[in-house]
């Protein structure tokens, strides 16, 4: 009934709060990406030119290069999601105890940087067949980002409106309950999830490039590190960002915008009692762990040789840890506020253009991590006010506003979409102002996506090494660009304990968050 | 909607010009002259100390920023190329002289002969003072000496090209980093159709192709190839943990092995530019080359007369390969294209 006529319930506060967040957001997230494509379409003096595109796929080399390119990403994708759904549909349905544990015990291999799993996977002695191939890519790559499948599919099965399971489970058994109501009331969070893995699979360099398989991402790096040509970089990575957005058309093709709004109980209709599935499930879950989190840590810290080393490692590195603590935390926390706000805007907005501006937030997150941090030096280092920022750490934090703020964007827009406007409209009715619905209606009922944002904003801008090495500011060195800045002339061992105590590091608030964060609806 | 609309094209644009717009560069920043920024691709192992020794030696407050390993990330020569026109670096600390060459090209440095360079051969300085070449190493085969006996250890790099070890020879991504020099020179001294041809029997020997010179170590330490082309320093950290790696200046005899200087360069428009200056004066110094020499970096003073580095044969015991370092450096891209086909990469 409201919304057909758009927004006129809405009070001026409610356009302007939203109307500065978007702006924030196209200028401080947008406007990096946009410039490297004007650049990409610039000649050395200045004139439009598309040279820069005019050999872009011609070679068959280059379309080889982008299919392996899109069977990494599809693969990593589907065998992320293949072992992350079902844990999440478990965490969030099946009863058993001390779930956050569990779940932070699964959550640890997003947190281990892709290129540290790939070492390990290359000291496990197995065959050079297996271990520096395609397949092996894909396993590691897998293994790094399922986390963010079994973390989406858990926040979205716990998002069920249960009285739409147990007006079902009325008429049907619990099966086909679960098969016909559950299973495609979740699978949008999933396919959202599968897509940020295929762009972050796809944006992967240091991965293939150790287990030896060329891909398109490397071409985009030749185009930097060994002719140092910023349009041409940026002219190719445009055939990844096409191929995103293909993958998110698809995407959106087969699940469609099937996004019925239902309100977030506090109760879950349908649980997976198990039963005698309860030791199986057990075991599974300890044989996920065992693979892959003990041994890939395992074998990282057999290389490192000892705590003394990792120890010393820590202590040596000190300031980077509390920069990238508080660089990462404050990163983080603005993401989610800008992001909250966009998604807010987002989710409201009119089905018309909702589509093209998901297709632009997940295009935006598929945009090289050194493209951007080019484009932010482009912006920002000019000597007027915009130059006092770029020497400070803020630039480091406006790199990672640029880089994780749009996929915060999507996914929070979908955690707003599954609240009933009729909400915010009956707060309308009863006299509340913006502010005052959005506060203490809107935001309470996106806490879970909120924490789930802020928890993979941090993990993300904590290993953010793109960007971060081409924008900080000297001495403000993040753990991940110190790290890196060192292991090129020390023996293995030294990197493997750096990398751990890296993990360490970044564990540590995550399992803190653990055991003070209360997850509601259904915790036990 | 349309409201939400009109309300960001507003906010955009009035904040859009301040976004594009430059202003007149502010005089005062010249007066904090007690520091120096200082950009460094050499390995911060090494060269931290030796930035600290400077901040000690004159109380000049050193800001550096490290490169990451040649893989990893796009480095400081990008940074610098994108700063041009607001530069924030005073000084170029440079580990291969391909990098150095390409910002000379592109405008991004500024001349300036400091006293110290006297002592350094011609050869390894820029006539016009744009880079100063000092501490430098070689480019060498590394082998595993449980699996290959000191007698049949390859003493050419045609030697890599020998059946006997093929599947067993590793070598750094030709694109990047110090091999991206290495084959620029052996181009410009072979001459293209002799180089494709060393490569393409390279290539067919089945050379492994990895990311970086540490990863050629590590493989040959560990055993997964039998030897490699890398750096004198990668090495070295091998010898110094008492790996089973023995490293072989190669083409005594022939063309001679790759010398790899450091090189060190002013930045146009440098925010501390005496300071910097004094900072180049002081790396180009023979304590600076000997502490580089004592150090795991194991780099070659120039300077005559300053103690070479242990482990690495005195610069006058192998032949250094005659090179034009700016010509060499010229070819880079182009040898980059001509071995993308040939490598498979």
């Amino acid at each position: 009934m409201v919304m057909k006529s758009g927004m006129s319930y809405f009070s001026v506060s409610h356009f302007s709060v939203l109307s500065l967040a978007v702006s924030l957001f196209i200028l401080l997230c947008a406007l990096p990406a946009i410039y490297m494509l004007g650049l990409s379409f610039t000649s050395a003096d200045g004139h439009l030119s598309f040279e820069n595109y005019r050999r872009l796929l011609v070679e068959a080399r280059q379309r080889e290069l982008l299919r392996t390119s899109a069977l990494l990403g599809a693969g990593a994708a589907m065998l992320a999601t293949l072992v992350g759904a079902p844990l999440g549909l478990l965490l969030a349905r099946a009863r058993f105890r001390g779930k956050r544990w569990w779940r932070l015990a699964l959550v640890i291999p997003l947190v281990v940087p892709p290129y540290v799993l790939a070492l390990a996977w290359t000291w496990l002695d197995i065959t050079s067949e297996l271990t520096y191939s395609l397949t092996g890519a894909i396993i590691v790559l897998g293994v790094s980002f399922y986390p963010l499948a079994m973390l989406a599919t858990e926040a979205a099965a716990r998002r069920v409106d249960a009285g739409l399971e147990e007006a079902a489970l009325l008429v049907a058994a619990p099966r086909r309950v679960f098969a016909k109501i559950t299973l495609p009331l979740v699978a949008p969070a999933v396919a959202a999830a599968a897509l940020v893995i295929f762009t972050l699979a796809i944006s992967e360099f240091g991965v293939p490039g150790l287990l030896r398989i060329n891909v398109f991402t490397t071409e985009v790096f030749t185009a930097f590190a060994a002719l140092y040509d910023f349009g041409a970089a940026t002219a190719l990575s445009v055939p990844l960002l096409l191929a995103t957005i293909i993958t998110a058309l698809a995407a959106r093709l087969i699940i469609g915008e099937r996004m019925l709004t239902t309100r977030r109980s506090s109760r879950i209709g349908l649980s997976l009692t198990l039963g005698k599935w309860q030791t199986p499930m057990v075991a599974l879950l300890l044989t996920i762990i065992a693979l892959c989190v003990l041994l890939p840590i395992g074998v990282i810290a057999r290389e490192a040789g000892g705590l003394r080393l990792i120890a010393s490692s820590l202590s040596n590195s000190r300031a980077a840890v509390i920069n990238s603590f508080a660089l990462a935390g404050a990163g983080a926390t603005l993401v989610v506020m800008l992001a909250a706000l966009v998604g807010y805007a987002r989710a409201r907005m009119r089905a018309r253009w909702s589509g093209l501006v998901d297709l632009a937030l997940i295009t935006l997150f598929a945009v090289p991590g050194t493209v951007v941090g080019i484009g932010l030096i482009g912006l920002w280092n000019h000597a007027d006010w915009r130059g006092e920022i770029y020497a400070s750490p803020l630039i480091i934090v406006i790199a990672y506003l640029a880089r994780f703020a749009p996929v915060a964007a999507l996914l929070l827009a979908a955690s707003v979409r599954q609240i009933p406007v009729s909400f915010e409209e009956a707060a309308v009715v009863a006299g509340a102002s913006w502010p005052r619905r959005f506060g203490r209606i809107v935001l309470p009922q996106m806490f879970t996506g909120l924490s789930a944002a802020w928890v993979v904003a941090f993990i993300f801008a904590i290993g953010e090494i793109g960007a971060t090495a081409l924008v900080a500011p000297p001495g403000e060195s993040t753990l991940p660009v110190r790290v890196y800045t060192l292991i090129a002339n020390t023996p293995a061992s030294n990197l493997a304990a750096l990398s751990l105590a890296q993990v360490i590091i970044v564990f540590l608030p995550l399992a803190l968050f653990a055991l003070f964060v209360r997850q509601s609806g259904g915790e036990k | 909607m349309r409201k939400l609309i009109f309300l960001v094209s507003a906010f955009c644009c009035a904040l859009l010009p301040t976004a594009c717009g430059d202003r007149q560069r502010s005089a005062e920043r010249e007066a904090t002259a007690n520091e120096v920024t200082i950009y460094v691709s050499t390995d911060r192992v090494f060269s931290e100390p030796i930035l600290r020794a400077y901040e000690q030696k004159t109380g000049v407050k050193v800001n550096a920023v490290y490169d990451t390993e040649e893989t990893k990330s796009t480095g400081l020569a990008n940074k610098l190329l994108a700063e041009k026109n607001n530069p924030q670096a005073d000084v170029f600390w440079s580990n291969e002289p391909v990098r150095t060459l390409v910002l000379e090209s592109r405008g991004v440095l500024a001349p300036y002969k400091p006293p110290n360079a006297d002592g350094i051969p011609a050869t390894f300085k820029d006539p016009d003072g744009y880079w100063t070449g000092f501490s430098a190493r070689i480019r060498v085969i590394v082998y595993n000496t449980n699996l290959v006996k000191a007698s049949e250890a390859p003493r050419s790099i045609y030697d890599l090209t020998d059946p006997k070890w093929k599947g067993q020879i590793a070598i750094a991504d030709p694109r990047f980093g110090s091999t991206s020099f290495h084959v620029a020179a052996l181009y410009a001294e072979l001459g293209d159709e002799k180089a494709d041809e060393f490569f393409r029997k390279l290539k067919a020997n089945g050379v492994k192709i990895v990311p970086g010179n540490s990863v050629v170590r590590d493989l040959v330490v560990r055993g997964e190839v039998k030897m490699g082309l890398t750096d004198t320093d990668d090495v070295n950290v091998a010898l110094e943990d008492k790996q089973p790696v023995a490293m072989v200046v190669p083409d005594r005899d022939g063309m001679g092995a790759p010398l790899m200087p450091n090189m060190v360069s002013l930045i146009a428009g440098a925010p501390h530019a005496e300071a910097g200056k004094k900072l180049i004066d002081y790396l180009l110094s023979p304590e600076v080359e000997r502490m580089l020499a004592q150090s795991e970096a194991v780099q070659i003073p120039l300077h005559a007369g300053t103690e070479g580095p242990k482990n690495i044969p005195p610069i006058n015991s192998f032949k250094p390969m005659t090179l034009d370092y700016g010509k060499a450096a010229s070819r880079v891209e182009d040898v980059v294209k001509r071995l993308q086909p040939i490598l498979g990469l």
